[in-house]
């Protein structure tokens, strides 16, 4: 943290505390995502391709391979109502709810990779725009399930499996 | 008083200006910030649609102002730094599942709303391929029986889904134990195992079969009436002519009926009881 002079618009010097981030590196291995599935739902097609365009940028900078982008249909969720308060049954009004989805495929990212790009994505999700983000880590597989372990257990004897 | 409105900023605006100082964050549509004249709404009768000034229309909508192509490009690279590589040396899916053969399954959830958290999120998703995991035959078997629809027979992939804890950490523990437990299980021989009949098998063994048992008898009967000296089982076990059927029984029984598998059938038979073509 440190103060910086910094020239403006219309030679107007301000001085700004900048904040410089520091990297740190920690020695534990790294989980690996094999495949982040990042589905977007809006109710306004226009404000998802704009954010289609910026996340697809944003990965491409950060050098995250793209798999596929695809747009699921969308869905319309209809609702019929009684117009007036009280009766006049005959008399309704139809309401609608459309959802629109979008639907991002990323493959192989670290761990640290995919939380600065989902960090970066979802702070700058849009207003009434939701996400689902669904990740694949890959494992090795744990040393207990390597060998049975009947084959190194100390033999029983019969007396005490019976009681 | 009259004060006199200044004009707007965006006549002061050059053109190669910094468009991210002016929008660095998200922000509602300001008409004098913005140089662009758009119009939108709906249009009055035999006109246009109303002009950027007091448009509620472009307030409303979110903008992405602040995430122009460079701005982006600004925040990528400053965002570089904190960003590890792939390792080079998976690079397809067939590494990854011969040096990481588990796969785990999680899904996070972001909308607004009055609460942040969301029950689904602590679902757990554990697939893993048999053929990646220490089992013998009668392993594999009794594991497929003990998991029953949780397998896959043709991508030969047990998926375990656990929800049952209330934690997205204790469920991975639990999906984790649940596969210990099975594999150990599927190890051990229990005494009961041994009274296994034939309609507990999952594919066809010919020996000790019906038709073993039928094919032997059949050729018996044909050397007793031709008189030839007695032939001894085994002999006729080791014959070309029963090994042929065996196989072809076999392939049946197992794979279904194609055109292949019953034309060997046909031939088999054929050969066994040495009946020529019909003209």
């Amino acid at each position: 943290m440190k103060w910086e002079v910094h020239e403006g618009e219309h030679g107007v010097v301000t001085l700004v505390l900048s904040l410089k981030m520091q990297v740190s590196i920690s020695d534990e291995p790294e989980t690996l995502y094999k495949r982040l599935s990042l589905l977007v739902k809006g109710h306004d097609k226009a404000v998802l391709d704009s954010y289609e365009y910026f996340a697809v940028l944003a990965a491409k900078e950060l050098g995250i391979s793209v798999e596929k982008v695809h747009k699921p249909p969308k869905k319309i969720e209809r609702l019929t109502l009684l117009k007036s308060v009280h009766i006049y049954k005959k008399h309704r009004v139809q309401y609608e709810m459309r959802t629109h989805y979008m639907c991002l495929e990323l493959k192989y990212l670290t761990s640290s990779t995919a939380a600065v790009y989902l960090e970066y994505v979802q702070r700058n999700l849009p207003e009434g725009v939701a996400m689902e983000v669904k990740k694949t880590k890959i494992e090795k597989i744990p040393e207990h399930i390597q060998e049975p372990v009947w084959d190194t257990l100390p033999q029983v004897e019969e007396t005490e499996v019976k009681s | 008083m009259l004060f006199s409105h200044a004009p707007p900023r965006t006549e002061k605006m050059a053109v190669d200006q910094d468009w991210s100082s002016v929008y660095p964050t998200a922000a509602a549509f300001k008409p004098a910030s913005v140089p662009l004249p758009i119009r939108m709404g709906y249009p009055v009768k035999r006109g246009v649609p109303p002009p950027k000034e007091g448009n509620l229309e472009l307030i409303k909508i979110p903008n992405f102002l602040h995430l122009t192509p460079p701005a982006i490009k600004k925040h990528c690279a400053a965002l570089k730094d904190f960003c590890t590589e792939w390792p080079s040396a998976l690079d397809s899916d067939e590494k990854c599942e011969q040096h990481f053969p588990i796969e785990i399954e999680t899904v996070d959830y972001v909308s607004a709303g009055t609460s942040i958290r969301n029950p689904k999120a602590r679902v757990v998703t554990l697939r893993v391929k048999l053929s990646n995991l220490n089992l013998d035959d009668h392993a594999k078997k009794k594991l497929i029986k003990l998991v029953g629809d949780r397998y896959c027979k043709d991508t030969d992939m047990l998926t375990i889904t656990t929800d049952r804890c209330p934690l997205r950490r204790q469920n991975y523990d639990y999906s984790i134990h649940l596969l210990t437990v099975l594999y150990h299980e599927s190890w051990k021989t229990e005494m009961w195992e041994s009274e296994k009949t034939e309609e507990d098998m999952e594919e066809y063994i010919w020996e000790n079969s019906c038709s073993q048992k039928n094919a032997l008898d059949t050729l018996l009967r044909i050397k007793a009436s031709e008189n030839v000296s007695n032939v001894t089982e085994e002999e006729l076990l080791a014959s070309e002519v029963v090994k042929n059927y065996r196989n072809s029984v076999i392939a049946l029984k197992n794979e279904g009926e194609t055109e292949n598998n019953v034309s060997q059938y046909k031939e088999s038979v054929k050969k066994l009881l040495n009946i020529q073509a019909l003209p």
